[in-house]
């Protein structure tokens, strides 16, 4: 059982806190604003009632609660690092405890993460999966933009939308989807496909552009309204079995138009080549990583790069774009 | 001289493979080579664009293969 740190200020008088840490971390990081214990391991057991294990991160704590069987016993998650962050700004950021542990995201990486705005241009295969991972990282804002709606042979490979949704506008089945992921995420739908009139309005009011679209011309489209407005752009591309991604416009590197030199053609949509369920799943979310890695500063990426996957045999290929 | 010859997405389904050596002769260019993978599709890859990557880099333009080399066919893809 866990107990994050907004719901034990909230509920302190009910709990035994003990701090199970060792003394060189509890003084480097200590737990202001709430009465608190140190415990040797042996010694939890011997304390009645309710009670919450602190330790760094909240992790070695969860495990112990397993391990050992304890009862009526709470783990507090993210652990000391999450409450002295709540102490701090006042925000309980402790559900994005397993992702802020990581040194290169950290408090303040999340904190980007949730002043960010992010627009996704299609809601179908790659849409999917990057809208999800992006809201359930915690993104402050998302824009979708697609004018489709629901068919039958869409459901296999775009899983926020369901059985009753055939025929609703895209948009609108995502979003009830993402909604029940985190409802923090401010989600904005244009019930529209991005053309020359509303593109760079939307594109230019955010942090990163994805390119989640089914044909070249709105690729295309996405390319100039990102270079126009230094709106970074997160390509992905699939074929039956395979997928394609690329960081675009970042700094004047290069774009879709330098990617596929122009006029690009003999691209197949999904519809004509057909595409594996599971592929767009794999290839959104490498969109998301580099999303996430653009917001949050993390210079490894795939910045003038194309990464290419094969499911087949998982080949996996990176060329410099240049 | 011998090249490794990358093939994906459109091109790997008209040849029927992802990967294969080829011997050529020696001071062969990117250009040549291209010929040669098109005509080996038999008509499939007629009307697709193809960027060519030799050595994990895309070329700027048409250069001489050394060999070694590993070139990638790589043609636009719609689906999303």
């Amino acid at each position: 059982m866990i107990l994050t740190p907004k719901e034990l200020l909230e509920r302190q008088s009910e709990f035994t806190v003990i701090d199970i840490r060792p003394e060189s971390q509890r003084k480097e990081f200590p737990m202001d604003g709430i009465n608190i214990i140190n415990s040797e391991d042996g010694f939890i057991h011997t304390i009645e009632g309710k009670k919450v294990l602190v330790c760094q991160f909240g992790i070695v704590t969860e495990g112990m609660i397993i391990e050992q069987n304890l009862k009526d016993t709470f783990s507090l998650l993210g652990g000391a690092q999450a409450w002295i962050d709540f102490q701090s700004e006042k925000e309980d950021l402790s559900r994005w405890s397993r992702q802020t542990v990581l040194p290169e995201v950290g408090l303040e990486g999340q904190k980007k993460l949730l002043n960010a705005s992010v627009a996704i241009v299609g809601l179908g295969g790659l849409g999917c999966p990057v809208s999800q991972s992006l809201v359930a990282a915690g993104i402050g804002k998302l824009i979708l933009i697609d004018g489709d709606s629901v068919e039958l042979s869409n459901l296999h490979r775009q899983p926020l939308h369901g059985i009753d949704d055939i025929g609703k506008a895209k948009v609108k089945s995502a979003e009830e989807s993402l909604r029940t992921i985190n409802s923090v995420t401010k989600i904005q739908c244009v019930d529209e496909y991005l053309d020359e009139s509303n593109g760079l309005d939307f594109i230019q009011e955010c942090d990163v552009v994805i390119d989640a679209t089914d044909n070249i011309q709105t690729r295309q489209l996405i390319d100039r309204f990102s270079k126009e407005s230094n709106v970074p752009m997160i390509y992905g591309g699939l074929y039956r079995w395979e997928g394609q991604v690329a960081v675009l416009n970042v700094d004047g590197s290069p774009g879709y138009k330098e990617l596929f030199l122009e006029p690009p053609s003999g691209g197949e949509s999904c519809a004509d080549a057909g595409v594996l369920g599971m592929l767009p799943g794999i290839i959104g979310n490498i969109q998301a990583i580099e999303t996430v890695k653009l917001i949050v500063s993390i210079k490894t990426n795939l910045v003038g790069k194309l990464l290419m996957y094969d499911g087949m045999n998982h080949r996996t290929e990176i060329i410099e774009i240049g | 001289m011998k090249i490794t010859i990358k093939c994906f997405s459109q091109v790997k389904y008209a040849l029927g493979i992802d990967e294969f050596v080829l011997e050529l002769e020696a001071g062969t260019m990117t250009s040549e080579l291209e010929q040669n993978i098109r005509s080996k599709a038999d008509g499939k890859l007629d009307g697709i664009s193809l960027r060519i990557a030799v050595n994990q880099k895309y070329i700027p333009n048409d250069i001489e293969l050394n060999d070694g080399d590993e070139v990638a066919f790589i043609p636009p893809v719609q689906g999303g």
